[in-house]
């Protein structure tokens, strides 16, 4: 298992039913992911600017963390983990 | 989830009133976190840390890994370990958002790095039975993280509360009464006894006090004798007896800022622009709590593994970059004696005062002007759009060295403490 950090702006699709974001898929390059599982989420801060994390497993299996930061609604990868 | 339970002998349900103290610790915290965020990785073992394991899962301490251990070690104990940096500020914010979840079972919460203690009194009639309000605050934890599991322990005073707790991890619930505590804690060691640390068990051990049944045959004014001021709150305490208050810090005892270096360096340039971060950082926490410090420490480990550290009191306490960061200046050429790199470096502020305005002094007032409104300026840009958005020039150094994302450098060992 590796771990990858990152800080990729990146596409992602998500419901915001009930107040709250859910990613559901995301784009990463050419390549599309579709989230089969959100396994946590989180809430932090850089100065005033909320963001909220999402460890998203994908149909490969790896996880994938994405960022929202909900001042500026901008999706950005902060991590990969891997198998391997 | 495991089961609720009290001690053999405990009632099933003791009164509300009869469990003010209620302890609440994140079961292998960092480990815990991963696990939750990849679930591949639950069930196996977990390693988090550089150079040494900061938390490890269980699965891992199967093996006899503990925090602490060298990771060269622990890969040889236990080859199929996962290892992982980590990545501290994703802890802090799982931390944070399960003690906001612990602050609604009382206003009164003490939060440390991964556990908290919280006084319930007065709290029973708002929130009813203490044994079922800490059963769902668990679930909720769980709920919120993804699967973070934490340990809970109630008990009459703050020692038996943690103590009950250690017996039901992880993942668990346990509570104890003042009535119970006598036999409950006979056969414990005395090195469970809050206030007996490696050196008083030491003195301790030598003297064949192996368990609190052992200490309790000691009298106070043996143990006065023995230990000084530690020795009457020994006695009291070997008999389930804890006055400590369980009330929010306002003020800390210190404030750190730590590192290792990803390679140990006797480079004057790298080692004080990493000294220089450290003590900025350490500064803007203490001036967010209104605080400045009387005292500025240094710690220093070298290569080798050999440790020193230092303090100094100036005459007036501060809590500006420049000032501190002199100190720091001041101590390293003090300390750093021998010709050896250094692996890890520190900067500990305590000691604090309530920032109250005190006048300046005469020809230095202009000076310390400035020096004010320039942190004041760099604070509210800071609070604004992050750490990383201004890098000082003592600072630059580690430019380019270090990886850098929105909260600044990303350091090999951060201390996430005070």
């Amino acid at each position: 298992m590796r771990v990858e950090r990152l800080d990729e702006p990146i596409r992602v699709r998500a419901d915001f039913a009930g107040g709250r974001a859910t990613p559901i898929a995301f784009q990463r390059g050419t390549q599309p992911h579709r989230v089969t599982r959100v396994n946590s989420r989180w809430e932090d801060r850089v100065g005033r600017q909320p963001l909220y994390y999402f460890a998203c497993s994908v149909e490969s299996g790896d996880v994938y963390e994405l960022c929202l930061n909900a001042h500026e609604l901008t999706w950005r990868l902060t991590s990969v983990m891997l198998d391997g | 989830m495991a089961e609720s339970r009290a001690l053999p002998g405990s009632p099933a349900r003791p009164a509300a009133g009869d469990l003010p103290v209620v302890h609440l610790d994140i079961d292998a915290f960092f480990a815990s976190v991963e696990q939750a965020r990849d679930p591949r990785l639950r069930g196996r073992p977990v390693l988090v840390g550089n150079g040494v394991i900061a938390s490890c899962s269980y699965e891992a301490r199967r093996f006899g890994l503990r925090a602490g251990t060298p990771l060269p070690e622990a890969r040889r104990v236990c080859p199929d370990a996962v290892i992982l940096d980590g990545h501290y500020p994703t802890y802090r914010a799982f931390a944070e958002r399960i003690f906001a979840l612990a602050a609604e079972l009382t206003p009164h919460l003490d939060t440390y790095l991964d556990e908290a203690y919280g006084d319930l009194t007065g709290t029973e009639r708002l929130h009813g039975d203490p044994i079922d309000r800490c059963a769902a605050l668990r679930a909720a934890i769980a709920e919120a993280t993804g699967g973070v599991t934490v340990t809970i322990g109630l008990g009459p005073n703050r020692m038996l509360a943690k103590l009950v707790g250690k017996t039901a991890k992880p993942d668990g619930l346990a509570w104890i009464t003042a009535a119970d505590a006598d036999v409950f804690l006979a056969a414990r060691p005395a090195s469970d006894i809050a206030g007996v640390g490696p050196a008083i068990a030491g003195r301790l051990a030598g003297m064949n006090v192996h368990t609190v049944a052992d200490l309790r045959r000691l009298d106070v004014a043996t143990l006065s004798g023995l230990f000084g001021a530690v020795g009457p709150l020994l006695h009291e305490r070997a008999r389930g007896r804890d006055t400590r208050a369980v009330c929010a810090r306002e003020v800390p005892q210190t404030i750190s800022r730590e590192t290792a270096f990803h390679r140990a360096t006797a480079d004057p340039a790298t080692i004080e622009g990493m000294l220089h971060y450290l003590a900025e950082r350490a500064c803007r926490a203490t001036r967010a709590l209104g605080l400045t410090a009387r005292t500025i420490g240094l710690k220093l480990r070298y290569a080798d593994g050999v440790g020193e550290e230092g303090r100094r009191t100036p005459a007036t306490p501060s809590a500006l970059d420049p000032d501190v960061h002199a100190v720091v200046r001041a101590l390293l050429a003090r300390l750093w004696t021998r010709r050896v790199q250094l692996s890890h470096v520190g900067v500990v502020l305590s000691n604090f005062a309530v920032i109250d305005g005190a006048p300046l002094g005469l020809f230095d007032a202009v000076e310390q002007d400035r020096a004010h409104r320039l942190v004041e300026g760099l604070d509210q840009v800071r609070d604004r759009y992050g750490h990383a958005v201004v890098v000082s020039g003592r600072s630059l150094t580690l430019l380019g060295t270090l990886p850098q994302d929105r909260y600044g450098f990303v350091l090999r060992t951060p201390s996430l403490t005070k």
